[in-house]
Protein backbone atom coordinates (compact mmCIF):
# COMPACT_ATOMS: atom_id res chain seq x y z
CA UNK A 1 0.00 0.00 0.00
CA UNK A 2 1.17 3.50 -0.74
CA UNK A 3 1.48 5.84 1.71
CA UNK A 4 1.93 9.78 1.82
CA UNK A 5 3.76 11.56 4.57
CA UNK A 6 1.35 14.93 5.37
CA UNK A 7 2.96 17.33 6.22
CA UNK A 8 0.51 20.02 8.10
CA UNK A 9 1.21 23.98 8.93
CA UNK A 10 -1.31 25.90 11.04
CA UNK A 11 -1.48 29.59 9.37
CA UNK A 12 -2.69 31.64 12.24
CA UNK A 13 0.00 30.44 14.79
CA UNK A 14 2.63 27.92 14.40
CA UNK A 15 2.87 25.83 17.53
CA UNK A 16 -0.69 25.82 18.29
CA UNK A 17 -2.58 22.45 18.90
CA UNK A 18 -5.30 22.01 16.20
CA UNK A 19 -7.27 18.63 14.80
CA UNK A 20 -7.44 18.23 11.19
CA UNK A 21 -10.69 16.71 9.55
CA UNK A 22 -10.62 15.26 5.54
CA UNK A 23 -13.98 15.05 4.34
CA UNK A 24 -15.71 14.71 7.93
CA UNK A 25 -13.24 11.88 8.42
CA UNK A 26 -11.06 12.44 11.42
CA UNK A 27 -7.19 11.93 9.89
CA UNK A 28 -4.85 13.02 12.79
CA UNK A 29 -5.98 13.86 16.33
CA UNK A 30 -4.43 16.82 18.13
CA UNK A 31 -1.58 17.07 16.30
CA UNK A 32 1.09 19.73 16.86
CA UNK A 33 2.49 22.17 14.11
CA UNK A 34 4.33 21.63 12.31
CA UNK A 35 4.09 17.36 12.42
CA UNK A 36 3.21 14.61 10.23
CA UNK A 37 0.95 11.60 10.06
CA UNK A 38 1.08 8.93 7.64
CA UNK A 39 -1.90 8.52 5.41
CA UNK A 40 -3.48 5.95 2.45
CA UNK A 41 -3.25 6.71 -0.65
CA UNK A 42 -7.36 6.23 -0.64
CA UNK A 43 -7.28 9.07 2.03
CA UNK A 44 -5.01 11.32 0.12
CA UNK A 45 -7.51 11.27 -3.19
CA UNK A 46 -10.40 11.90 -1.25
CA UNK A 47 -9.02 14.63 0.25
CA UNK A 48 -7.52 16.09 -2.70
CA UNK A 49 -11.53 15.99 -4.14
CA UNK A 50 -12.67 18.20 -0.97
CA UNK A 51 -10.18 20.46 0.43
CA UNK A 52 -13.15 21.77 2.45
CA UNK A 53 -11.09 22.62 6.11
CA UNK A 54 -8.08 22.97 3.74
CA UNK A 55 -7.02 26.15 1.86
CA UNK A 56 -4.57 23.48 -0.41
CA UNK A 57 -2.37 20.66 -1.03
CA UNK A 58 0.89 20.53 -2.82
CA UNK A 59 2.11 17.18 -3.73
CA UNK A 60 5.85 16.73 -4.42
CA UNK A 61 7.42 14.91 -6.97
CA UNK A 62 8.53 12.80 -3.71
CA UNK A 63 5.39 11.97 -2.68
CA UNK A 64 5.38 14.42 -0.17
CA UNK A 65 1.92 16.72 0.59
CA UNK A 66 2.09 19.84 2.26
CA UNK A 67 -1.49 21.24 3.00
CA UNK A 68 -1.72 24.90 4.27
CA UNK A 69 -4.98 25.37 6.58
CA UNK A 70 -6.23 28.09 8.58
CA UNK A 71 -7.48 26.59 11.87
CA UNK A 72 -9.64 24.00 11.54
CA UNK A 73 -12.49 25.93 9.45
CA UNK A 74 -13.34 26.46 6.04
CA UNK A 75 -11.58 29.98 4.76
CA UNK A 76 -14.38 32.02 3.28
CA UNK A 77 -11.21 33.80 1.26
CA UNK A 78 -10.99 30.67 -0.99
CA UNK A 79 -14.19 29.89 -1.48
CA UNK A 80 -14.99 30.89 -5.40
CA UNK A 81 -17.39 32.77 -5.92
CA UNK A 82 -19.00 35.28 -8.92
CA UNK A 83 -20.56 39.07 -8.28
CA UNK A 84 -23.84 39.23 -7.84
CA UNK A 85 -25.79 41.78 -10.43
CA UNK A 86 -26.86 44.05 -7.74
CA UNK A 87 -27.16 47.41 -10.09
CA UNK A 88 -28.89 45.59 -13.03
CA UNK A 89 -26.32 46.24 -16.52
CA UNK A 90 -24.59 43.16 -16.03
CA UNK A 91 -20.99 44.54 -15.99
CA UNK A 92 -18.99 41.91 -14.00
CA UNK A 93 -19.99 39.15 -16.41
CA UNK A 94 -19.43 41.52 -19.58
CA UNK A 95 -16.07 41.41 -18.33
CA UNK A 96 -15.14 38.43 -17.52
CA UNK A 97 -17.02 36.61 -20.53
CA UNK A 98 -14.75 39.27 -22.67
CA UNK A 99 -11.58 38.14 -20.80
CA UNK A 100 -12.69 34.46 -21.45
CA UNK A 101 -13.00 35.58 -25.73
CA UNK A 102 -9.81 37.19 -25.63
CA UNK A 103 -8.61 33.91 -23.90
CA UNK A 104 -9.44 32.23 -27.01
CA UNK A 105 -8.16 34.87 -29.42
CA UNK A 106 -4.82 35.98 -27.11
CA UNK A 107 -1.46 33.97 -26.62
CA UNK A 108 0.22 36.06 -23.80
CA UNK A 109 3.59 35.72 -22.49
CA UNK A 110 2.06 37.48 -19.30
CA UNK A 111 -1.35 37.38 -17.54
CA UNK A 112 -2.23 39.99 -15.35
CA UNK A 113 -4.85 39.37 -13.24
CA UNK A 114 -7.09 40.91 -9.86
CA UNK A 115 -8.64 43.59 -8.95
CA UNK A 116 -9.17 47.36 -10.00
CA UNK A 117 -5.37 47.80 -9.40
CA UNK A 118 -4.44 45.77 -12.17
CA UNK A 119 -7.27 46.83 -14.58
CA UNK A 120 -6.46 50.55 -14.15
CA UNK A 121 -3.31 49.75 -14.91
CA UNK A 122 -3.91 49.38 -18.16
CA UNK A 123 -5.61 52.57 -19.05
CA UNK A 124 -2.48 54.47 -18.25
CA UNK A 125 0.14 55.07 -20.51
CA UNK A 126 2.60 52.98 -18.28
CA UNK A 127 0.61 49.47 -19.91
CA UNK A 128 1.49 50.74 -23.39
CA UNK A 129 5.06 51.27 -22.79
CA UNK A 130 5.92 48.86 -20.52
CA UNK A 131 3.79 46.19 -20.27
CA UNK A 132 2.14 45.80 -23.39
CA UNK A 133 5.34 44.83 -25.25
CA UNK A 134 5.60 41.75 -23.17
CA UNK A 135 2.58 40.23 -24.65
CA UNK A 136 0.62 40.92 -21.66
CA UNK A 137 -3.24 40.44 -21.10
CA UNK A 138 -4.95 42.40 -18.30
CA UNK A 139 -7.35 40.49 -16.94
CA UNK A 140 -8.87 42.81 -13.73
CA UNK A 141 -11.79 43.97 -12.62
CA UNK A 142 -12.38 46.72 -10.14
CA UNK A 143 -13.93 46.00 -6.89
CA UNK A 144 -12.93 42.06 -7.22
CA UNK A 145 -11.91 39.90 -3.76
CA UNK A 146 -10.16 36.52 -3.46
CA UNK A 147 -13.28 34.57 -4.02
CA UNK A 148 -14.25 36.72 -7.29
CA UNK A 149 -10.36 36.25 -8.90
CA UNK A 150 -10.71 32.35 -7.74
CA UNK A 151 -14.08 32.10 -9.81
CA UNK A 152 -12.89 33.78 -13.05
CA UNK A 153 -10.11 31.31 -13.15
CA UNK A 154 -11.95 28.47 -12.56
CA UNK A 155 -14.67 29.74 -15.34
CA UNK A 156 -12.41 29.90 -18.89
CA UNK A 157 -10.10 32.97 -17.50
CA UNK A 158 -6.98 30.77 -17.90
CA UNK A 159 -8.47 28.78 -20.96
CA UNK A 160 -6.19 27.91 -24.42
CA UNK A 161 -3.45 30.17 -22.72
CA UNK A 162 0.03 28.99 -21.53
CA UNK A 163 1.69 32.56 -20.44
CA UNK A 164 5.40 32.51 -18.62
CA UNK A 165 4.35 34.45 -15.90
CA UNK A 166 1.43 35.10 -14.06
CA UNK A 167 0.99 38.80 -12.11
CA UNK A 168 -1.54 38.09 -9.46
CA UNK A 169 -2.81 41.38 -7.05
CA UNK A 170 -6.14 41.09 -5.23
CA UNK A 171 -6.84 41.06 -1.53
CA UNK A 172 -7.57 44.91 -0.69
CA UNK A 173 -11.36 44.10 -1.24
CA UNK A 174 -11.51 41.13 0.92
CA UNK A 175 -13.53 43.84 3.60
CA UNK A 176 -15.51 40.75 5.08
CA UNK A 177 -12.40 38.27 5.93
CA UNK A 178 -8.98 38.34 8.58
CA UNK A 179 -5.25 39.04 6.85
CA UNK A 180 -5.06 35.22 7.28
CA UNK A 181 -7.82 34.36 5.61
CA UNK A 182 -7.17 36.85 3.00
CA UNK A 183 -3.75 36.07 2.70
CA UNK A 184 -5.17 31.90 2.52
CA UNK A 185 -7.05 32.90 -0.27
CA UNK A 186 -3.92 34.52 -2.35
CA UNK A 187 -2.15 31.33 -1.74
CA UNK A 188 -4.97 28.94 -3.03
CA UNK A 189 -5.23 31.21 -6.34
CA UNK A 190 -1.55 30.89 -6.68
CA UNK A 191 -1.83 27.11 -6.18
CA UNK A 192 -4.40 27.24 -8.49
CA UNK A 193 -2.33 28.90 -11.28
CA UNK A 194 0.67 26.30 -10.12
CA UNK A 195 -1.78 23.37 -11.19
CA UNK A 196 -2.94 25.01 -14.31
CA UNK A 197 0.20 26.18 -15.46
CA UNK A 198 2.74 24.10 -14.08
CA UNK A 199 5.61 25.85 -16.03
CA UNK A 200 4.62 29.45 -15.36
CA UNK A 201 6.00 31.62 -12.81
CA UNK A 202 3.56 33.59 -10.41
CA UNK A 203 4.72 36.81 -9.19
CA UNK A 204 2.87 37.94 -6.30
CA UNK A 205 1.73 41.35 -5.73
CA UNK A 206 1.77 42.70 -2.02
CA UNK A 207 -1.48 44.96 -0.61
CA UNK A 208 -0.40 48.65 -0.97
CA UNK A 209 -1.37 50.86 1.86
CA UNK A 210 -4.12 52.73 1.76
CA UNK A 211 -5.67 55.69 3.40
CA UNK A 212 -4.12 59.12 3.96
CA UNK A 213 -3.32 58.50 7.41
CA UNK A 214 -2.36 55.23 9.27
CA UNK A 215 -5.82 53.16 10.12
CA UNK A 216 -6.96 49.51 10.48
CA UNK A 217 -6.67 48.69 6.80
CA UNK A 218 -3.32 49.39 6.64
CA UNK A 219 -2.03 47.37 9.13
CA UNK A 220 -4.30 44.28 7.91
CA UNK A 221 -2.86 44.40 4.66
CA UNK A 222 0.52 44.68 5.92
CA UNK A 223 -0.54 41.50 7.42
CA UNK A 224 -1.30 40.05 4.58
CA UNK A 225 2.00 40.46 3.40
CA UNK A 226 3.63 39.21 6.39
CA UNK A 227 2.13 35.82 5.93
CA UNK A 228 2.12 36.05 1.86
CA UNK A 229 6.31 36.60 2.58
CA UNK A 230 6.10 33.36 4.56
CA UNK A 231 4.02 31.18 2.62
CA UNK A 232 4.53 31.93 -0.77
CA UNK A 233 8.21 30.44 -1.11
CA UNK A 234 6.93 26.76 0.07
CA UNK A 235 4.88 26.79 -3.41
CA UNK A 236 8.33 27.19 -5.35
CA UNK A 237 6.90 28.99 -8.43
CA UNK A 238 6.21 31.76 -6.63
CA UNK A 239 7.76 34.86 -6.03
CA UNK A 240 6.30 38.14 -3.88
CA UNK A 241 7.05 41.44 -4.75
CA UNK A 242 6.29 44.27 -2.26
CA UNK A 243 6.63 48.13 -2.85
CA UNK A 244 4.55 49.27 -0.05
CA UNK A 245 6.86 50.96 1.58
CA UNK A 246 7.60 53.44 -1.39
CA UNK A 247 4.15 55.30 -0.98
CA UNK A 248 4.38 56.07 2.77
CA UNK A 249 6.15 59.40 3.49
CA UNK A 250 7.97 59.71 7.24
CA UNK A 251 4.87 61.38 8.80
CA UNK A 252 2.52 58.00 7.45
CA UNK A 253 0.74 59.70 5.32
CA UNK A 254 0.29 58.79 1.47
CA UNK A 255 0.32 61.77 -1.01
CA UNK A 256 -2.21 62.21 -3.56
CA UNK A 257 -0.11 62.21 -6.53
CA UNK A 258 0.75 58.80 -5.93
CA UNK A 259 -3.16 57.63 -5.28
CA UNK A 260 -5.88 59.80 -6.15
CA UNK A 261 -8.34 58.70 -3.77
CA UNK A 262 -5.54 56.95 -1.30
CA UNK A 263 -6.24 53.60 -2.70
CA UNK A 264 -6.10 53.78 -6.44
CA UNK A 265 -2.80 54.89 -8.31
CA UNK A 266 -2.19 57.64 -10.10
CA UNK A 267 0.23 57.64 -13.53
CA UNK A 268 3.30 58.50 -11.10
CA UNK A 269 2.22 55.79 -8.55
CA UNK A 270 1.92 53.36 -11.51
CA UNK A 271 5.35 54.07 -12.54
CA UNK A 272 6.87 53.86 -8.98
CA UNK A 273 5.38 50.42 -9.31
CA UNK A 274 6.31 49.55 -12.91
CA UNK A 275 9.97 49.55 -12.23
CA UNK A 276 10.85 47.20 -10.13
CA UNK A 277 7.79 44.81 -11.39
CA UNK A 278 9.11 45.23 -15.14
CA UNK A 279 12.88 44.57 -14.07
CA UNK A 280 11.99 41.31 -12.77
CA UNK A 281 9.57 40.12 -15.52
CA UNK A 282 12.28 40.36 -17.80
CA UNK A 283 14.32 38.63 -15.79
CA UNK A 284 12.06 36.15 -15.60
CA UNK A 285 11.44 36.59 -19.36
CA UNK A 286 14.68 35.94 -20.74
CA UNK A 287 15.67 32.81 -18.85
CA UNK A 288 16.63 30.00 -21.33
CA UNK A 289 14.65 26.87 -20.47
CA UNK A 290 18.11 25.71 -19.02
CA UNK A 291 18.24 28.19 -16.48
CA UNK A 292 14.28 27.88 -15.82
CA UNK A 293 14.86 24.10 -14.43
CA UNK A 294 17.63 24.96 -12.68
CA UNK A 295 16.15 27.42 -10.68
CA UNK A 296 12.84 25.20 -9.96
CA UNK A 297 14.84 22.31 -8.28
CA UNK B 1 -14.41 51.02 -8.53
CA UNK B 2 -16.55 49.88 -6.38
CA UNK B 3 -17.42 52.26 -3.24
CA UNK B 4 -19.91 51.85 -0.21
CA UNK B 5 -21.80 54.45 0.89
CA UNK B 6 -24.48 54.08 2.89
CA UNK B 7 -27.10 56.73 3.27
CA UNK B 8 -28.15 58.07 6.78
CA UNK B 9 -31.36 59.21 7.73
CA UNK B 10 -33.98 57.40 5.12
CA UNK B 11 -36.51 58.84 4.18
CA UNK B 12 -40.26 57.55 4.23
CA UNK B 13 -42.29 58.90 1.89
CA UNK B 14 -40.12 59.21 -2.08
CA UNK B 15 -42.79 61.12 -3.52
CA UNK B 16 -41.19 63.90 -5.55
CA UNK B 17 -43.03 66.61 -2.74
CA UNK B 18 -41.76 65.08 0.16
CA UNK B 19 -37.97 64.57 0.94
CA UNK B 20 -36.26 63.22 -1.50
CA UNK B 21 -33.38 60.89 -0.70
CA UNK B 22 -31.54 61.97 -3.74
CA UNK B 23 -31.85 65.44 -2.55
CA UNK B 24 -30.88 65.27 0.92
CA UNK B 25 -27.07 66.01 1.72
CA UNK B 26 -25.77 62.96 3.07
CA UNK B 27 -22.09 62.18 3.64
CA UNK B 28 -20.87 59.07 2.99
CA UNK B 29 -20.50 56.32 6.15
CA UNK B 30 -16.59 55.52 6.35
CA UNK B 31 -17.79 51.33 6.26
CA UNK B 32 -14.13 49.94 4.76
CA UNK B 33 -12.22 52.12 8.36
CA UNK B 34 -9.76 54.50 5.94
CA UNK B 35 -11.63 56.89 5.71
CA UNK B 36 -10.70 57.92 2.25
CA UNK B 37 -13.88 60.05 1.40
CA UNK B 38 -13.78 62.61 4.21
CA UNK B 39 -10.03 62.77 3.12
CA UNK B 40 -10.87 63.76 -0.25
CA UNK B 41 -13.82 66.07 0.65
CA UNK B 42 -11.00 67.74 3.74
CA UNK B 43 -8.50 68.01 0.37
CA UNK B 44 -11.09 69.80 -1.60
CA UNK B 45 -11.78 72.75 1.49
CA UNK B 46 -8.54 72.94 1.57
CA UNK B 47 -7.58 73.47 -2.31
CA UNK B 48 -10.88 75.76 -2.39
CA UNK B 49 -9.23 78.38 0.49
CA UNK B 50 -5.72 78.00 -1.24
CA UNK B 51 -6.73 77.98 -5.42
CA UNK B 52 -8.71 80.29 -7.50
CA UNK B 53 -10.00 78.41 -10.45
CA UNK B 54 -11.79 79.67 -13.03
CA UNK B 55 -13.42 76.48 -13.79
CA UNK B 56 -14.59 73.57 -11.31
CA UNK B 57 -15.41 69.87 -12.48
CA UNK B 58 -17.71 68.03 -9.49
CA UNK B 59 -19.18 65.08 -9.19
CA UNK B 60 -18.17 60.85 -9.29
CA UNK B 61 -15.37 58.98 -10.71
CA UNK B 62 -16.26 60.13 -13.86
CA UNK B 63 -14.95 63.64 -13.32
CA UNK B 64 -12.11 61.94 -10.82
CA UNK B 65 -10.68 59.84 -13.51
CA UNK B 66 -10.31 62.77 -16.03
CA UNK B 67 -7.89 64.23 -13.53
CA UNK B 68 -5.79 61.31 -14.25
CA UNK B 69 -5.72 61.13 -17.94
CA UNK B 70 -3.49 63.38 -20.26
CA UNK B 71 -6.39 65.34 -21.94
CA UNK B 72 -6.46 66.71 -18.54
CA UNK B 73 -3.29 68.81 -18.79
CA UNK B 74 -3.74 69.43 -22.52
CA UNK B 75 -7.35 70.70 -22.53
CA UNK B 76 -8.22 71.79 -18.89
CA UNK B 77 -5.58 72.91 -17.15
CA UNK B 78 -4.77 75.73 -19.01
CA UNK B 79 -8.15 76.84 -18.40
CA UNK B 80 -7.33 76.77 -14.44
CA UNK B 81 -9.67 74.15 -13.30
CA UNK B 82 -10.37 72.27 -9.87
CA UNK B 83 -11.57 68.77 -9.71
CA UNK B 84 -13.63 67.68 -6.97
CA UNK B 85 -15.06 64.23 -8.33
CA UNK B 86 -14.71 61.44 -5.81
CA UNK B 87 -15.58 58.03 -7.38
CA UNK B 88 -19.17 55.97 -5.82
CA UNK B 89 -20.75 59.63 -5.02
CA UNK B 90 -24.43 59.90 -5.65
CA UNK B 91 -26.23 63.09 -6.11
CA UNK B 92 -26.57 62.97 -2.10
CA UNK B 93 -23.04 63.04 -1.51
CA UNK B 94 -21.97 65.80 -3.94
CA UNK B 95 -24.77 67.40 -1.99
CA UNK B 96 -23.15 67.30 1.21
CA UNK B 97 -19.75 68.00 -0.23
CA UNK B 98 -20.88 71.55 -1.75
CA UNK B 99 -22.92 72.32 1.56
CA UNK B 100 -19.95 71.77 3.27
CA UNK B 101 -16.97 73.57 2.39
CA UNK B 102 -16.10 72.99 -1.25
CA UNK B 103 -17.70 76.36 -2.70
CA UNK B 104 -16.05 78.23 -0.29
CA UNK B 105 -13.63 80.89 -0.79
CA UNK B 106 -13.35 80.35 -5.03
CA UNK B 107 -15.64 82.34 -7.53
CA UNK B 108 -15.35 79.74 -10.81
CA UNK B 109 -16.91 81.64 -13.84
CA UNK B 110 -18.02 78.09 -14.38
CA UNK B 111 -19.15 74.57 -12.79
CA UNK B 112 -19.05 71.88 -14.62
CA UNK B 113 -21.67 68.87 -12.92
CA UNK B 114 -21.39 65.38 -13.99
CA UNK B 115 -22.92 63.13 -11.18
CA UNK B 116 -25.96 60.70 -11.29
CA UNK B 117 -25.04 56.91 -12.10
CA UNK B 118 -24.76 56.02 -9.09
CA UNK B 119 -27.76 56.76 -7.41
CA UNK B 120 -29.27 53.27 -6.98
CA UNK B 121 -32.24 52.57 -5.54
CA UNK B 122 -33.58 55.59 -6.90
CA UNK B 123 -35.87 56.45 -9.20
CA UNK B 124 -35.46 58.80 -12.31
CA UNK B 125 -37.19 61.40 -11.11
CA UNK B 126 -35.62 61.19 -7.54
CA UNK B 127 -31.95 61.75 -9.36
CA UNK B 128 -33.26 64.21 -11.60
CA UNK B 129 -34.37 65.84 -8.25
CA UNK B 130 -30.66 65.25 -6.57
CA UNK B 131 -29.60 67.02 -9.58
CA UNK B 132 -31.46 69.66 -9.60
CA UNK B 133 -31.00 70.73 -5.85
CA UNK B 134 -27.01 70.49 -6.76
CA UNK B 135 -27.64 73.25 -9.26
CA UNK B 136 -29.82 75.10 -6.67
CA UNK B 137 -26.63 75.19 -3.66
CA UNK B 138 -24.13 76.33 -6.53
CA UNK B 139 -26.34 79.08 -7.69
CA UNK B 140 -26.64 80.01 -3.95
CA UNK B 141 -23.43 79.87 -2.96
CA UNK B 142 -21.67 81.02 -6.57
CA UNK B 143 -24.37 83.49 -7.72
CA UNK B 144 -22.42 84.51 -10.70
CA UNK B 145 -21.10 81.07 -12.17
CA UNK B 146 -22.97 79.65 -14.78
CA UNK B 147 -23.86 75.37 -14.26
CA UNK B 148 -23.14 73.19 -17.01
CA UNK B 149 -24.64 70.05 -16.22
CA UNK B 150 -23.37 67.34 -17.84
CA UNK B 151 -25.54 64.06 -19.11
CA UNK B 152 -24.89 61.44 -17.90
CA UNK B 153 -23.65 58.69 -19.74
CA UNK B 154 -25.23 55.29 -20.84
CA UNK B 155 -23.81 51.92 -19.28
CA UNK B 156 -23.86 48.17 -19.74
CA UNK B 157 -22.26 46.27 -22.70
CA UNK B 158 -26.06 45.77 -24.01
CA UNK B 159 -29.10 47.48 -23.34
CA UNK B 160 -30.33 47.20 -19.61
CA UNK B 161 -32.69 49.41 -17.26
CA UNK B 162 -30.15 51.53 -15.72
CA UNK B 163 -29.65 52.57 -19.71
CA UNK B 164 -33.08 53.60 -19.58
CA UNK B 165 -33.54 55.61 -16.50
CA UNK B 166 -29.73 57.21 -17.28
CA UNK B 167 -31.53 59.01 -20.45
CA UNK B 168 -35.03 59.85 -18.63
CA UNK B 169 -32.85 61.43 -16.21
CA UNK B 170 -31.54 63.63 -18.72
CA UNK B 171 -34.80 64.64 -19.87
CA UNK B 172 -36.25 65.37 -16.99
CA UNK B 173 -33.07 67.70 -16.34
CA UNK B 174 -32.96 69.24 -19.64
CA UNK B 175 -36.56 70.24 -18.92
CA UNK B 176 -36.15 71.50 -15.92
CA UNK B 177 -33.04 73.65 -16.70
CA UNK B 178 -34.31 75.22 -19.83
CA UNK B 179 -36.24 77.76 -17.88
CA UNK B 180 -32.74 78.75 -15.82
CA UNK B 181 -30.50 81.16 -17.54
CA UNK B 182 -27.57 80.30 -14.93
CA UNK B 183 -27.82 76.55 -16.06
CA UNK B 184 -27.72 74.44 -18.79
CA UNK B 185 -27.78 70.89 -20.39
CA UNK B 186 -24.60 69.82 -21.84
CA UNK B 187 -25.36 66.03 -23.66
CA UNK B 188 -21.24 64.65 -24.13
CA UNK B 189 -22.47 61.16 -25.13
CA UNK B 190 -20.56 61.21 -28.92
CA UNK B 191 -22.45 57.82 -29.78
CA UNK B 192 -20.94 55.55 -27.55
CA UNK B 193 -24.14 53.14 -28.09
CA UNK B 194 -23.73 51.34 -31.22
CA UNK B 195 -25.87 50.20 -34.25
CA UNK B 196 -26.49 46.76 -32.17
CA UNK B 197 -26.99 48.15 -28.65
CA UNK B 198 -23.56 47.28 -27.63
CA UNK B 199 -21.08 49.95 -25.83
CA UNK B 200 -17.60 49.26 -26.46
CA UNK B 201 -14.32 48.23 -24.53
CA UNK B 202 -12.09 50.61 -26.36
CA UNK B 203 -14.38 53.48 -25.33
CA UNK B 204 -15.21 52.20 -21.36
CA UNK B 205 -13.10 49.75 -20.35
CA UNK B 206 -15.83 48.14 -17.94
CA UNK B 207 -19.02 49.42 -19.91
CA UNK B 208 -19.44 52.21 -16.84
CA UNK B 209 -15.81 54.18 -16.85
CA UNK B 210 -14.48 55.82 -20.17
CA UNK B 211 -10.79 55.11 -20.96
CA UNK B 212 -8.38 57.80 -22.56
CA UNK B 213 -9.72 57.27 -26.09
CA UNK B 214 -13.62 57.50 -24.50
CA UNK B 215 -12.66 60.95 -22.85
CA UNK B 216 -11.30 62.63 -25.58
CA UNK B 217 -14.50 62.25 -27.33
CA UNK B 218 -16.08 63.51 -24.44
CA UNK B 219 -14.29 66.42 -23.22
CA UNK B 220 -12.89 67.90 -26.91
CA UNK B 221 -16.58 69.05 -27.41
CA UNK B 222 -16.96 69.96 -23.53
CA UNK B 223 -14.08 71.95 -23.61
CA UNK B 224 -15.65 73.98 -27.08
CA UNK B 225 -18.31 74.22 -24.14
CA UNK B 226 -16.68 75.73 -21.57
CA UNK B 227 -14.17 77.74 -23.33
CA UNK B 228 -16.92 79.80 -24.90
CA UNK B 229 -18.88 80.01 -21.55
CA UNK B 230 -15.66 81.77 -20.34
CA UNK B 231 -15.57 84.11 -22.97
CA UNK B 232 -18.92 85.50 -22.30
CA UNK B 233 -19.51 88.04 -19.88
CA UNK B 234 -20.31 87.51 -16.26
CA UNK B 235 -23.14 86.48 -15.13
CA UNK B 236 -25.48 88.68 -13.12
Amino acid sequence: MCRFQLVVYDLASPGKRFTLYVRGNLLARRLVAPSSTVISRRTLRNSLASNHGLVLFHLSASGRVSCMMSGDELNPAAVPQPVEDLHGDGRWLSQHTRFVQECKDGEPEVLFVGDSMVQLMQQYEVWREIFSPLHALNFGLAGDTTCNVLWRLQNGELENIRPKVVVLWVGTNNHEHTAEQVAGGIVAIAQLLTNRLPKAKIVVLGLLPRGERPNPLREKNAAVNRLLCSWLPRLGQALFLDVSSEFVHSDGAIGSQDMFDYLHLTSTGYRTLAKPLSDLLLQILEETPEERRASLV
Amino acid sequence: MDFFCTQSGKSKNMSAEASNPAATPTPCEDTQGDGRWMSQHVRFVSESKDREPDVLFVGDSLVQLMHQFGIWRQLFSPLHCLNFGIGGDATQHVLWRLSNGELDNISPKVVVLWVGTNNHGHTAEQVAGGIMANVQIIHNKLPHAHTLVLGVLPRGRMPNPLRERNTKVNKLVQDALSSLSHASFFNVDPGFVLSDGSISHQDMYDYLHLTAHGYQAVCEPLHAQIKSLLEKPAEN
